[in-house]
């Protein structure tokens, strides 16, 4: 399996506190780490699975190019994984739209359909100004008190988280590596 | 970027400072002086003596008095962050904060309110790495505080050298402490580090302690 880490920070310092330790949590898994704006659609359909990590709160960059994720994964059929900054550039690949809507702090999270990554309730970390709307190409997996916390394409693997899984949700990320 | 760091004079406001220096522009220090021990937000003993390590590090310093009183001091937190604003055009603020979420959704809420960036590089670190980072980074820290069975004074004062980090390690195993000391077993102070001009020395303190909690009090100390 080839794995890609894809940081959206526009401050490289943010990376130690959004990339990292997604990182960390990989471990022994090998994988890769670029910026997006370092990516071409060569270097993302080389790999099999990939996660895009999330950034700081006052971190909008990455909304303005949502075109350049577009063509980036235009031709990739991996498994993907798109964390809090993550989540609105996959979910507006597909035909979401972001819209404003902040959260800062720990909520409980109900899973609402059995699916391969979470399960039952669990405590989550949000940090974000912004959300996803317009998800008729994916199913809501698992939602807080009024948002999609994670999401599923209808009919591909692929997902989107929210919230902050590197903080006490571990095992998101590792189930999402046995897929 | 024109950054503030939170700062408290021990290793992890310290190695987030010198992790930020790398890229940013550090305009200002800003330290909070909790009059209660067990403040929720601001790490305490020792805390006089930041103002010697701004000089060290020619750093400005804004220092604050605030009571400790939980939620109280997120005013005091916000006022100072505010006069870093007006007085120095920063642009966003770092803290040490490792893994207390309760400290950084605060500082998060008060960034966010303020339109502050808002940088957290120790974020989930794992504490052994932390540990080893101060090795390498050659920071010369010193252990200002203990709270938690084992310790004994004698660790009070102690260099965070390698020996010191292996007699961490072997009490996280024996007795489930944090061995970096996020839970607040131990508390430390940067004597000497990679931004400092001069190195601090401790002339005179006074160690206070009973039933596995304790401080080093520093007396003296000057820069040489």
């Amino acid at each position: 399996m080839r794995l890609l880490l894809i940081s959206t920070c526009h401050e490289k310092l943010s990376e130690r506190e959004f990339v990292h330790p997604i990182s960390k949590i990989l471990n022994s898994a090998e994988h890769h780490i670029l910026h997006y704006r370092e990516c071409t659609s060569d270097t993302i359909q080389s790999f099999d699975k990939i996660i895009i990590c999330g950034t700081s709160l006052q971190d909008n960059e990455y909304a303005e190019n949502i075109d350049i994720f577009k063509k980036l994964f235009h031709d990739f059929t991996g498994s993907l994984l798109g964390i809090c900054s993550g989540i609105h550039i996959v979910g507006s690949i597909f035909g979401g739209k972001i819209i404003q809507n902040l959260e800062i702090g720990m909520t409980e999270a109900e899973t609402l359909k059995e699916n391969e990554i979470c399960n039952g309730k669990f405590e989550v970390y949000n940090i974000h100004t912004n959300s996803i709307d317009k998800l008729q190409n994916f199913t809501i997996l698992a939602k807080n008190h009024d948002n999609a916390q994670i999401i599923k394409h209808k009919t591909r693997n692929i997902f989107g988280i929210s919230f902050h899984p590197e903080v006490r949700n571990e095992k998101i990320i590792s189930n999402f590596l046995k897929i | 970027m024109k950054l503030g760091v939170l700062f408290s004079g021990g290793k992890d406001s310290y190695l987030a400072l010198q992790y930020a220096s790398q890229d940013h522009e550090i305009s200002c220090l800003l330290t909070l002086e909790s009059e209660k021990e067990d403040s929720w937000m601001f790490h305490t003993p020792a805390i006089e003596w930041t103002k010697l390590q701004a000089k060290s590090m020619k750093m400005v310093h804004l220092v604050q008095k605030t009571s400790g009183i939980k939620e109280e001091e997120l005013t005091d937190l916000r006022s100072i962050i505010n006069s870093a604003v007006s007085k120095y055009s920063i642009e966003g603020i770092v803290t040490g904060a490792l893994a207390s979420v309760y400290q950084t959704t605060r500082i998060q809420k008060i960034c966010n309110e303020l339109d502050l960036w808002c940088f957290n590089p120790l974020w989930q670190l794992p504490q052994e790495v932390l540990l080893n980072e101060l090795l390498s980074s050659k920071i010369d820290s010193i252990i200002t505080g203990v709270a938690a069975e084992p310790f004994a004074a004698s660790w009070l004062g102690r260099q965070i050298d390698s020996t010191c980090i292996n007699d961490l390690l072997v009490l996280k195993e024996s007795h489930k402490i944090n061995p970096a000391g996020e839970g607040g077993e131990i508390e430390s102070f940067v004597l000497n580090a990679p931004l400092f001009t001069k190195k601090i020395v401790i002339s005179k303190s006074t160690k206070h302690y009973s039933n596995f909690s304790g401080k080093l009090e520093i007396m003296e100390a000057s820069l040489k």
